[in-house]
């Protein structure tokens, strides 16, 4: 097995373990576990940022250089690395540790996917000539960001839901832990204001790319398609909010529905007619 | 009746159900397979089905009639919503509040009251230093116990749903002026030919180009696994029999002439290629031909014709072969010569035996041997001339600026006021935002540290 998988075969491991410390905090109400999380989850995303360079030197070493970022596996680990890494960026941000047991384990399910389905390939694989486009980087790195806020928006959906169906039964140490509901919502919809920019930008780079390779801009093809569905959908979330003042349960419930649409874009889209072909 | 038409094309309700009407639509397209992904997907549906999706413009949605009529019903609505707001919009951007409002100051925090210790002809000065370098239009007013101030900043973001609006319509606009005034064909030409007719492919038919374009070489590199590196189409460009123009395609690489874009779509081989084949008689006598398809040669000592009947790249997943037809006296025979043959040979050992015409020994006293072809390609080009093009780029680049301004910025509008109190001053700050009041309350403390230190400075 090539190095840079075993690291990240690992490293999804450590992740399963930065998310097991955040719920044990949770569970437990002992703030002990917080940090314990917090470290690992760090020592897990230098681990992963040092894998993925070595896979793209190694890449350069076999004489087909690209960006880790060409195939289903590549991706998969870039999304669990945006997610970690937007993670704890918040978590310093707002100094808080009540989110990570929502969001990390997505992580650990992304780097799961990718290291154990025996549908996944994670050979280096050369690039193909449609493949060869620097805005094809730009692309997936915009969308990944992108699909990786909106992942945090539905940790915090999912919480807001979780909260409220506790309200009134404080004493559990649970529920405690988590944020007053005002402020999950506030969180949320900015995760959802990037999450929205990024995917606008995948969408725009995405076309550009699609543009120089195959002819036009847009052309329907389910995968584009689907990220049209994703982005009408926030639109409309958006809007709501901004408009009708829409706040709350219904913001977490349109942010989960958000989310399960970027997963339909992701993978369920594979399973339609018509393809994303590549030449 | 004109009043609630208008209102209804001015409400969020209309736009929230046209995205999620839209979006289900969409939902609806990539489910129901399109008519121009090829007739393949339609083969498990039964006809009346497909008779239903047909009458229902279902095949070919994201251009049908209803289609077409939604996404107007949204530019209509953003249109009409747009023009209704921007004149309040614009008010608020225009407009400076009364200086001496008692209104920002009713229910103030004690948290925005601060005193300094200073009269407040001193005071004055340093507040308005402050405010002028944070704050645009900054004004002040006087009266004989008080004075105000008013300041702003981010007015700007009253525009940003504009932009985003108008960045969403400039990007319709160009998809309608590509799919009224543009046009999207392909066109096969093998290596070494020429053509000016391409065929349509939305609007089907054909076009006649006023240039033409010839096919040089086409070419495939390969990587070492075997996976393909590089299409390469060399093409010259023609008027009057000149060539303008030649240059190599590639994918991700299209090439613009007059006007149309080229791109490397495909590829193919055409019959036309040749072959390179050596004949081996019993006694060691070697003979090298060099055959195109339907070529013939003569061996002699059997009075034999062979004719080749087939010039193959990749036959049966076992590489390049060439189908030889023999015709000698003891009757016909087709044999298949494999340029690998030994390597096949290795992997299935009873091979030859089971497939006789896989032998390239079998027509005694002769061997044949393939050493190479040449194949001779077509390749397929994507031609595509959208005028809307433009458009799209500069929506699409206008959006970004428009999402960051109605996102990250919003309109804070500050009130100060000063009034003397047994020779000190008493300063109170009020302010108001469109947006982001928890930015806001940040802003203010900063502020209120800023003037407790204007304030204290002797
Ligand atoms: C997809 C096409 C879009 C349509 C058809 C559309 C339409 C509308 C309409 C009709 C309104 C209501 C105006 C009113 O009530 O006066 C509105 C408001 C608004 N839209 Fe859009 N919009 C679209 C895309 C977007 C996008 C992508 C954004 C950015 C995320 C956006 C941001 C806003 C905001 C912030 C407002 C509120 C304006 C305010 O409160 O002053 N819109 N939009």
């Amino acid at each position: 097995m090539i190095i840079n998988a075993t690291i990240l075969s690992w490293v999804t491991f450590v992740y399963f373990a930065s998310a097991m410390f955040y719920t044990f905090r949770m569970v437990t109400g002992k703030e002990f576990w917080g940090p314990l999380g917090s470290f690992v989850a760090l020592v897990g995303l230098i681990a992963q940022t040092l894998a993925l360079i070595l896979r793209w030197v190694e890449s350069y070493k076999l004489g087909i250089g690209h960006a880790p970022l060409s195939n289903l596996y590549e991706s998969l680990i870039f999304f669990a690395w945006t997610i970690v890494l937007l993670y704890l960026i918040i978590e310093w941000r707002i100094k808080t540790r009540n989110l990570g047991a929502f969001v990390v384990p997505f992580a650990f399910l992304a780097m799961a996917y990718a290291s154990f389905s025996p549908h996944v390939s994670n050979r280096i694989q050369p690039l193909i000539p449609a493949l060869q486009s620097n805005w094809l980087i730009s692309h997936v790195v915009t969308c990944f960001f992108g699909y990786a806020a909106f992942t945090i928006a539905c940790g915090l959906g999912l919480m807001y839901l979780l909260k409220g169906l506790g309200e009134g039964q404080s004493s559990r140490p649970f529920l405690r832990y988590l944020p007053d509901r005002e402020i999950l919502d506030e969180l949320s919809y900015q995760s959802v204001v990037i999450g929205f920019i990024f995917l606008t930008l995948g969408i725009i780079t995405g076309s550009v790319w699609a543009y120089s390779a195959w002819g036009s801009y847009w052309s329907w093809d389910p995968k584009e398609t689907w990220s049209l569905i994703t982005w009408l959908i926030y639109a409309a979330m958006l809007h709501s909010r901004f408009v009708r003042g829409w706040r709350g349960k219904r913001m977490a419930i349109m942010s989960i529905i958000g989310f399960a649409s970027v997963l339909f874009t992701y993978f369920g889209v594979n399973y339609l007619p018509g393809l994303h072909s590549y030449f | 009746m004109k009043k609630t038409v208008l209102s209804l094309f001015s409400s969020l309700k209309l736009t929230i159900g046209l995205l999620i009407i839209i979006a289900l639509a969409s939902v609806l397209g990539t489910i129901i397979p399109q008519q121009y992904e090829g007739g393949e997907s339609f083969r498990h549906l039964s006809p009346g089905l497909i008779r239903a999706f047909k009458s229902l413009q279902l095949v070919d949605m994201y251009h049908s009639v209803w289609f077409v009529i939604l996404m107007g019903l949204l530019s209509l609505n953003l249109i009409v919503c747009s023009l209704n707001r921007f004149p309040t919009s614009w008010r608020l951007f225009r407009k400076i509040p009364s200086l001496d409002r008692g209104k920002p100051f009713e229910n103030l925090s004690p948290d925005n009251v601060l005193v300094i210790e200073r009269k407040r002809n001193e005071a004055i000065e340093r507040v308005e230093n402050l405010l002028r370098r944070r704050y645009k239009r900054v004004r002040r007013r006087e009266t004989a116990s008080t004075t105000s101030f008013y300041g702003e900043k981010g007015a700007y973001s009253h525009f940003g749903v504009y932009i985003i609006h108008a960045s969403i319509l400039i990007v319709i606009a160009g998809a309608i002026i590509g799919s009224l005034f543009g046009f999207d064909a392909f066109v096969n030409i093998p290596e070494g030919e020429s053509t000016n007719v391409v065929s349509l492919r939305r609007q089907k038919g054909i076009k006649e180009l006023d240039f033409t374009v010839r096919c040089d070489r086409f070419s495939i590199a390969y990587y070492e696994n075997g996976m393909p590196k590089e299409y390469r189409s060399n093409l010259s460009f023609l008027k009057n029999n000149k060539a303008i123009y030649q240059g190599p395609l590639l994918v991700n690489h299209p090439v613009t002439f007059n006007g149309i874009r080229f791109y490397q779509a495909s590829y193919g081989s055409v019959p036309g290629g040749q072959a390179y084949i050596t004949i081996q008689k019993g006694d060691g006598q070697e003979t090298a031909v060099t055959v195109k398809l339907g070529d013939s040669f003569y061996l002699r000592e059997k009075d034999a014709k062979v004719t080749i009947g087939r010039i193959e790249e990749d036959l049966m997943s076992m590489g390049p072969a060439v189908l030889l037809n023999i015709q000698s006296s003891d009757g016909n025979m087709r044999l298949w010569v494999f340029k690998e043959i030994e390597k096949i040979r290795k992997g299935i050992p009873e091979l030859l035996k089971k497939v006789p015409k896989f032998d390239p020994g079998l027509f005694k006293p002769y061997y044949f041997k393939l050493h190479k072809i040449e194949n001779k390609y077509y390749t397929g080009l994507q031609l595509s001339h959208d005028p809307g093009v433009s458009s799209v780029a500069v929506g699409s680049f206008l959006i970004i600026p428009g999402l960051i301004i109605t996102f990250f910025s919003s309109h804070r509008r500050l009130w100060v006021r000063l009034d003397e109190q047994e020779g000190k001053t008493r300063v109170l700050v009020s302010a108001t935002s469109n947006r982001d009041p928890v930015g806001l309350k940040r802003e203010i403390e900063r502020l209120l540290k800023l003037l407790k230190k204007a304030g204290g400075v002797v």
